[in-house]
């Protein structure tokens, strides 16, 4: 068609744009911004891995977090089911040590029982908006003060060390490794592959493993799954939804389940990098990380509308915007700033014809 | 706004009124207007005068409704100009149009749902009280309740606290909020008034007297612009008839003051000689034969069924192959009724299928039982709008397409399916991948439609099946529902058009109050009376002992 779009004004065509790959376009800057602040040090595959594993965790609730919000609802209590999972599988896990379980099981058993203590979590907080009929920024706000207070009250509010000798900090430290040997020189061992700064090799650690295959399957299920079309029906317009023969109820029950069993994962991921549960401390304020990198990556917090890879560009995005930050000095108690502004930014280009 | 006061009687004494000469507001000057893939307006020339109404017709797509966000400031024209009043306007927004005089009813209803109708009537024209900072209330709910009151609307009768124009929108039914969207347009005193299909989701009392309000508008001074598929309607009221074809102006009949509608030689012009226009060919009889009476045992029964405050004691029966119509006036139930069978509200009474009784908790269970309903309401509850074509198409039967226990969707059967009715039901989509949203409201109703087809029910449910679709679209969709009959599918047409429900349906239940108030079988529908026996019986002026007892009644209603 000759005249194409001309009937649309140019500033909302623009719009439309950025709307759709605005996400891209700011990941691009970012790149070159930190390319030019950093030099060639950016661009090593250490940093990336770096990059990736501090903000795994992260990023496994912003997967979860995408979920919910295209069904058109919010869970705030995230970061207290992360604390909460964890306090209760690592407590699990001691006393199953103490008990004399063999290393293996005990951390096995643990971790199932963090990922099944989030799974209940998340279940009481779909039980609530569904069964309940509470607004979900209520009934996960009632969450978010809950879950804390309760893992608070397991530890009297201190630290839980883990009693594991080396087997649970491997599984959030551990990883596979990017390089093999391929001789010696001089008596020193020479890989091939990908190194870190030591000259030793990098390893892929589990977290970032755990984090992109659920992404990967999330957003296959978001895209390519019954669950995720009634998930997006149900967002975009329940009623409709339920005129269409969708089981509203159950649709949106799951997404909660869902982001707990998530949660009680980011859990685990979380206690073992630390290797001990700060009940204070853990996963405090991950809700606004999680919901942030939900919109800088293109989701509609209206609902009807999301995409899981554009919210692993927003946890890349979060992640890099700190670095650049603490490159430049800049203090951390400015960094709240600079990512508010951004969360900001974000829903302003998203805003428009979808209005 | 200086008019010169007009005078418009019926009778013949004083000056004839230069309806053909008046002064032109609004002007569409060479419009065209392409969206992506396809030109929806193409070189369209429109004049809008003062003192008259002008109705736009044409099939689905044809560039009616594209035309009226032209000249509503809604769209920009790819080439061409508005002119108001000979100079050219280009309105950045809808509020830009309105301040210039010029406000429009959409077709789709745009209330805040959350706010009052009263503060939906004055929204953003809100009275002032005390030096500006606060709102007149009291101002407020007069002045909603004098425009409503125009309207004919129970909405200005104030049944205690919380009725009337303190009730609040998002409750209302679909009519009641077009009453409450048309209140709103008259509020703004605007020059220039366009309804796109105002009367579309009223019933006949309610749409006479809207139409009665069109002409004290034009006897006012002011335009009124209307989009019809009723061309019964067009014929009845319209100054001026414009023929929209492919996105172009194809002819224009007008009127001179209590004549008929006549075309450029002057020939008097009828609903028939319209619609041919329209689609450009001669019809025949938009309504398929009938098919023949079925003797079969009933699929579905309903014994003393009703929806729980709504209505009740509804006894029915309906056989494979029937079409069974319900008539009734707007708020009798009916869709309520409707909603209760498939398990949408709470129900009293039994329901039976195939002699087994059944309950349905909710849609997804009433499908399982070959039971599905399509909404009246196109855009809140029969689509999702902001969702894809094909999203949209195999929502209700999207199991079909599930793989591996429903983790994957058979995405080319989806598309294929999709790409069948939409061959199949002529449905105007360029774009599959785009927002349903972007159809016509008459493609999108087949769309309702086709996605319940798709689930292949035994029993299918359709409130207004025809809402909003032209002429053409009309026709299909009738020869789909006989045809759907004929292969043994039971009908039930919920519908505020009555020549529809004549012409389709094997016989037609009136409700009224909630209840059933008679019945008309297939040898009533063949007299000529039948759609005034049925006006009369839904609105209460009938003696139902004489009508109740069905079809071979005659001359029951005098």
């Amino acid at each position: 068609m000759k005249s194409g779009m001309k009937s649309e004004s140019p500033l909302s065509a623009a719009q439309r744009f950025l709307e759709r790959w605005g996400v891209l376009v700011a990941f691009g800057l970012l790149v070159v911004a930190s390319t030019l602040l950093q030099g060639g040090d950016f661009l090593n595959p250490e940093n990336f891995r770096t990059l990736l594993n501090s903000n795994a965790a992260i990023g496994v609730l912003a997967v979860g977090m995408t979920l919910v919000i295209v069904s058109a609802g919010i869970d705030l209590s995230v970061g207290s089911m992360v604390v909460l999972s964890a306090a209760i599988g690592t407590t699990a896990m001691n006393k199953l040590l103490g008990g004399g379980t063999s290393e293996m099981s005990a951390v096995l058993l643990g971790g199932a029982v963090t990922v099944a203590a989030g799974l209940a979590a998340g279940c009481v907080n779909g039980a609530l908006v569904v069964y309940g009929r509470i607004a979900p920024f209520i009934a996960t706000l009632g969450g978010l003060a809950a879950f804390r207070s309760m893992a608070l009250a397991i530890a009297d509010a201190g630290e839980i060390r883990s009693q594991s000798s080396t087997l649970f900090a491997k599984l959030g430290r551990g990883g596979i490794p990017l390089a093999w040997e391929s001789g010696t020189v001089d008596g020193e061992t020479v890989y091939t592959g990908l190194l870190n700064a030591a000259g030793k090799p990098l390893t892929l650690t589990y977290a970032i493993v755990i984090f992109f295959l659920v992404a990967i399957v999330a957003q296959w299920m978001l895209s390519r799954s019954r669950f995720g079309r009634h998930l997006v029906a149900v967002g975009a317009n329940e009623t409709a939804a339920r005129y269409a023969g969708i089981a509203v109820g159950w649709v949106r029950f799951r997404a909660y389940a869902a982001m707990g069993l998530l949660a009680g994962l980011a859990g685990l991921m979380q206690s073992s990098r630390m290797n001990s549960v700060s009940t204070s401390g853990l996963g405090l304020s991950n809700e606004l990380d999680a919901i942030a990198a939900v919109v800088i990556g293109g989701t509609s917090l209206r609902g009807g509308f999301g995409r899981v890879w554009g919210t692993v560009i927003g946890v890349v995005i979060l992640g890099m915007i700190t670095n650049i930050l603490t490159i430049s000095n800049v203090s951390p108690y400015w960094q709240g700033a600079v990512k508010g502004a951004v969360i900001v930014l974000a829903v302003l280009v998203q805003r428009g014809s979808r209005e | 706004m200086e008019l010169p006061p007009r005078s418009h009687t019926d009778s013949f004494a004083g000056p004839p009124p230069a309806r053909g000469i008046a002064r032109v507001l609004l002007a569409a000057d060479n419009v065209t207007v392409d969206y992506p893939g396809v030109r929806a307006l193409d070189g369209v020339s429109l004049q809008f005068r003062a003192g008259e109404i002008h109705a736009v017709v044409g099939e689905n797509g044809a560039g009616k409704s594209t035309l009226m966000k032209v000249i509503s400031g809604s769209q920009w024209p790819t080439q061409g100009a508005v002119r108001l009043e000979g100079k050219p306007v280009l309105f950045g927004k809808p509020s830009d149009a309105l301040k210039a005089g010029i406000a429009m009813v959409h077709q789709e209803l745009n209330l805040v749902p959350t706010l009052s109708v009263a503060e939906n009537v004055c929204l953003g024209r809100e009275p002032a009280g005390l030096l500006g900072l606060r709102v007149d209330r009291a101002a407020q709910r007069a002045r909603a309740k004098a425009l409503l009151g125009l309207l004919g609307s129970e909405l200005a009768s104030d049944q205690g606290h919380g009725g009337g124009v303190s009730r609040i929108a998002g409750e209302l039914s679909v009519a009641e909020q077009q009453f409450v969207e048309i209140a709103k347009c008259l509020a703004s005193e605007a020059r220039v008034l366009i309804f796109d299909e105002p009367t579309a989701v009223l019933g006949e009392r309610e749409a006479q007297r809207l139409l009665a309000l069109f002409r004290t508008l034009r006897d006012e001074g002011r335009s009124v612009v209307f989009i019809s598929h009723h061309l019964d309607e067009v014929v009845a009221v319209a100054d001026r008839v414009s023929v929209l074809r492919d996105g172009k102006l194809v002819q224009q009949f007008t009127r001179g003051l209590d004549e008929p509608l006549r075309d450029g030689a002057g020939v008097v012009v009828d609903e028939a000689r319209i619609a041919s226009a329209m689609v450009g060919r001669e019809l025949g009889s938009i309504y398929p034969a009938k098919g023949a009476a079925v003797a079969d045992a009933p699929v579905l029964e309903l014994v003393g069924f009703g929806a729980l405050g709504r209505s009740r004691g509804i006894s029915l029966a309906i056989r494979p192959g029937e079409i069974v119509g319900i008539a009734g006036l707007v708020g009798s139930g009916r869709t309520e009724t409707a909603e209760a069978i498939v398990g949408l509200r709470p129900c009293v009474g039994a329901l039976r299928l195939r002699g087994q009784p059944a309950a349905f908790a909710n849609p997804r269970e009433a499908l399982r039982a070959g039971v599905a309903y399509v909404s009246e309401d196109r855009k809140g509850r029969g689509l999702h709008v902001t969702l894809p074509s094909v999203a949209n198409m195999t929502l209700p039967s999207l199991d079909k397409h599930a793989r591996w226990g429903g983790l994957a969707l058979h995405a080319r059967g989806e598309r294929e399916v999709t790409d069948r009715w939409i061959r199949d039901f002529a449905i105007r989509c360029a774009r599959p991948d785009l927002p349903i949203s972007s159809l016509s409201g008459g493609n999108q109703q087949k769309f309702a439609l086709a996605r319940w087809l798709e689930a292949a029910p035994r029993v299918l449910i359709i409130d207004e099946p025809t809402r909003g679709v032209d002429v053409g679209a009309k026709g299909e969709i009738y020869r789909i529902i006989a045809g759907l009959a004929r292969e043994g599918l039971a009908c039930i047409v919920i519908s505020s058009e009555l020549p529809e429900l004549i012409g389709l349906t094997h016989r037609v239940v009136v409700m009224r109050e909630g209840a059933v108030a008679g019945e008309l079988g297939r040898d009533a529908l063949a007299l000529g009376d039948c759609e005034e026996r049925i006006v009369r019986i839904a609105s209460g002026l009938a003696e139902p002992s004489a009508t109740q007892s069905g079809h071979s009644q005659q001359g029951a209603v005098g």
